[in-house]
């Protein structure tokens, strides 16, 4: 059975969603969702290989980072976030270690925030190199057809979705809501947060919902037991 | 709680909740924020599912769906691993609900549920503590931060969720009538 | 050939006072082109759930249809029906499901697509489609079925007279080839050319109706005859001025230029164009919170607009904006900003009884019909009594007894002081506005209307 293929070419909105070093479409450049595949699996090996492997292979893994480092970084991929939570785990993993054990076993700590980094490299590549999109399409081989369905409706779904939170956002903050950044900085507004945002913004989910599951059936969703595939 | 497996709406509306979880942890990029924030946002989707849609397995799948959406867009960084810290608490939440008893207030359950949520998301951060091999006191102390951060994220989002639903019902905008 | 019956249909909902349908008859033959009119809340996107058999609820009556009749709908918001990101996936959507081959489907989706005028790429990304565009993909996607009988909700209030046109060219073809129509809207005029016939849904039943244009005029006559407009020697300082500016998002091509701008207060402005020139862009401008804009160099109230900085000053009314509505009842919605801004929370209940709606400020906002939303949406904004109101498409999906309700509603504060800012895709006849900003072709174009309607303040510049 072929995939399937809801996921299509990169829509542009969706990239405001895309972590805080968000990427340009150049940046993909794995189109075969195969290959996709592979890089997911790669991806999965290398994280787990950074937890798992003892310490005299490490440098070998490392190896394999700094390559997928440098391929990444050379792809336009920001390492500003790679650097800051580096630096910030090692800063709070020093000062754990200075504070229980004193300054002998320093190096303990060194190594383990390195394994945290060698975790985190490959998902980092992943996202550089591999569209949502297709990554997408490679779990919805895994996936049953209307898991897959939803999947791939969530994900048209993602600019409307930031665009609402957005206009609602603005909508109650020009209505005076305590929703602003400062305000936010008390907790006893995170309520007003709740109830003015999240809570029209659940309304319209559960309405949209209903009215896609009924457009959806409408278009005979379901009707057949092996659905077909719009060729990509 | 119906078990008659999950209707197109209720899964889009699942699928809905686990997007608007990505898509406003992406936005407010609380990464390097307080330990535990994202148990706020977590707890509170994961047991509006339970509420909206009232069926069993529902968090969970809400839990996998968020992990493989921060997956494919890359939200907090963590590759095919970020799949584990969104569904991990989802299915934990899950499971105590198979021995919670129904009678308890929705209140409390609540407060239960994101508890437990909580724990398993813990676990998992200590679990990978041990992997990369800090010692048993930094593993303790970074498993007490986040116990404590945690539930205190998750118990305020906990305490949002019943009068959200009870406003939900009241307005005509949930049919289950269960909880 | 009669393709569907509904026989002394009776539904009632729980919670109302009467039933929404009291022995309803309806019948619907091929080649039939017939428009459901009614008011907001009288029962029309029920009827059409009913005629398409996916009422959630129980109802009396019998529903008979041809064998194997396929139905067809286009929902009020063609957004909520798209479910793929291109056009050629988004009409296989439907083949998809029944199982057809991959190598069938493209001939079949082309047909569809070149039946409804998008002579486009099959890999054109739908967010790139206009709306007009997007309503005709969602005609194809359920051509593609060869539907029996097509339903369509509320078509006129979405689309822009372009796109009506179109439209009613498209279903003039499809009337033709024998396919059944059925049109629920409220706006009267639309579609008349291929219309065979017409009902009005009221008290629960279909009457046959007929057209009487004066039907609205009068009522809007009587609110906008006594409008009192500030002398303009008066008028101090203009709240909104602006010297000749462009509008461009960053790194894209600019979506208009525009003369200068100046706006006093208690004037109304009528900010017009077709669907994506760019309407809601300079409100949102002229509200500082539209994000990838540099600085136009406009002035609000004296200063550059920023979200946050006008505090109950400025209010801007969103495309449907019950979005913002979330309190308990109707009466805390109206209060929540007042209470925010520390004003006299007395202004809500006067509000209300000014607008006849004083019987449902305990009401839950989320049980109210459209109309009375968008209704308590602006009151909401209006009780602040702010010195500039944006709004955006106030007038769409409204029938015409809530058109006359928030055009009492603008006019009352316009003569309060209040400058306003109407955006719509049709020129707002009826209403008397003191300057139109009209975009087309790049281009924004400032001119006055002297308290004339706009089909008045367009033909005296010819």
């Amino acid at each position: 059975m072929r995939p399937i293929l809801v996921w299509v070419k990169q829509g542009k909105k969706q990239r405001h969603l895309v972590s805080a070093d968000s990427h340009t479409a150049q940046h993909f450049i794995v189109k075969n969702p195969k290959l996709c595949a592979l890089c997911i699996l790669l991806s999965l090996c290398l994280s787990s290989c950074a937890f798992f492997v003892p310490n005299q292979y490490l440098p070998f893994i490392a190896l394999f980072n700094g390559v997928l480092l440098l391929q990444g970084r050379y792809l336009g991929g920001g390492v500003k976030g790679l650097f800051l939570l580096f630096t910030t785990q090692l800063a709070i993993t020093c000062a754990l270690y200075l504070l229980l054990h004193g300054g002998e076993r320093i190096d303990e700590a060194m190594l383990a925030v390195i394994r945290i980094l060698l975790a985190i490299i490959p998902g980092w590549w992943l996202s550089i190199t591999c569209a949502p999109q297709r990554i997408g399409e490679v779990l919805s081989w895994c996936m049953p057809h209307k898991w897959a369905f939803v999947m791939a409706a969530c994900f048209s779904l993602l600019p409307r979705i930031g665009l609402e939170v957005k206009d609602t956002y603005q909508m109650q903050v020009m209505r005076g809501a305590n929703i602003t950044p400062k305000a936010l900085c008390r907790p006893k507004h995170w309520g007003e947060l709740i109830y003015c945002v999240l809570y029209p913004l659940l309304i319209q989910l559960l309405k949209l919902s209903k009215q896609m599951a009924l457009a959806a059936k409408l278009r005979r969703f379901g009707v057949h037991h092996k659905p077909t595939h719009w060729p990509d | 709680m119906q078990n008659k497996g999950f209707t197109l709406h209720d899964a889009l509306f699942i699928g809905f909740c686990a997007t608007l979880l990505v898509a406003l942890k992406g936005m407010l990029r609380l990464k390097l924020g307080l330990t535990g924030h994202s148990m706020f946002l977590m707890t509170f989707f994961y047991l509006i599912c339970y509420g909206a849609v009232g069926k069993k397995g529902a968090i969970t799948v809400c839990g996998v769906l968020a992990g493989l959406m921060a997956m494919m867009l890359s939200v907090g960084k963590g590759g095919p691993f970020i799949v584990l810290k969104f569904a991990l608490p989802a299915a934990a939440m899950d499971l105590c609900l198979l021995v919670l008893p129904t009678v308890l207030a929705l209140r409390w359950r609540c407060i239960i549920l994101a508890l437990v949520g909580t724990v398993a998301w813990a676990s998992k951060g200590t679990i990978e503590d041990v992997l990369v091999g800090l010692s048993f006191e930094v593993v303790l102390l970074q498993l007490g931060k986040s116990l404590v951060f945690g539930s205190f994220f998750a118990i305020l989002a906990a305490l949002l969720v019943p009068p959200v639903l009870q406003r939900l019902r009241s307005h005509d905008l949930l049919d289950r009538e269960e909880l | 050939m009669q393709l569907l019956q509904l026989r002394q249909i009776s539904f009632h909902y729980q919670t109302a006072a009467k039933p929404l349908f009291d022995d309803l008859d309806f019948t619907l033959n091929a080649g039939d082109c017939q428009m459901i009119h009614g008011h907001t809340g009288s029962g029309k996107s029920t009827l059409l759930k009913l005629i398409l058999g996916v009422m959630e609820r129980p109802f009396a009556g019998e529903r008979h249809c041809a064998p194997q009749l396929c139905l067809g709908v286009v929902m009020q918001d063609p957004n909520v029906q798209l479910l793929r990101q291109t056009l050629g996936a988004e009409v296989a959507f439907a083949l998809e499901n029944l199982g057809v081959a991959a190598t069938n489907m493209h001939a079949q989706v082309s047909q569809a697509l070149r039946k409804v005028g998008l002579f486009i790429s099959l890999e054109t990304p739908i967010e790139t489609l206009s709306l007009g565009q997007r309503y005709r993909l969602m005609i194809a996607a359920q051509l593609v079925l060869q539907p029996d009988i097509l339903l369509l909700d509320e078509p006129w209030a979405q689309l822009d007279n372009q796109g009506v046109q179109e439209l009613t060219v498209l279903l003039a073809q499809l009337q033709q080839s024998g396919m059944a129509i059925v049109i629920v809207e409220h706006h009267k005029r639309a579609f008349s050319s291929c219309v065979t016939h017409r009902w009005l849904l009221d008290a629960g039943q279909l009457h046959p109706y007929q057209e009487n244009d004066a039907e609205l005029e009068p009522a809007l006559l009587g609110i906008t005859g006594g409008r009192t407009k500030l002398n303009a020697s008066a008028m101090q300082a203009p709240v909104i001025h602006a010297e000749p500016f462009k509008v461009g998002f960053s790194g894209q091509p600019l979506l208009f230029q525009s003369a200068a701008l100046r706006l006093y207060p208690g004037e109304i402005v009528a900010l017009t164009g077709d669907n994506g020139t760019g309407k809601s862009t300079l409100l949102k401008c002229l509200a500082g919170i539209q994000a990838d804009v540099g600085n136009l160099g406009i002035s609000v109230l004296n200063q550059r607009p920023k979200l946050g900085v006008y505090g109950h000053q400025l209010a801007l009314l969103h495309q449907r904006p019950s979005r913002q509505l979330f309190e308990s009842s109707v009466i805390e919605e109206m209060q929540f900003s007042l209470k925010r801004y520390g004003l006299p929370l007395e202004r809500a209940p006067q509000m209300l009884a000014r607008l006849g709606l004083s019987a449902l400020a305990s009401q839950s906002p989320h049980q109210l019909s459209y109309g009375q939303q968008h209704l308590v949406a602006l009151a909401s904004l209006a009780c602040l009594q702010p010195q500039i109101l944006l709004l955006d498409d106030p007038f769409a999906g409204l029938d015409s007894g809530f058109f006359c309700q928030v055009a009492k509603l603008i006019l009352t504060l316009s003569e309060q002081g209040c400058a306003i800012v109407l955006a719509s895709h049709r020129p707002l006849d009826l209403l008397p506005i003191d300057q139109v900003w009209h975009i087309s072709d790049k281009r924004m174009q400032c001119f006055a209307g002297d308290g004339l309607t706009q089909n008045e303040a367009y033909s005296r510049v010819g």
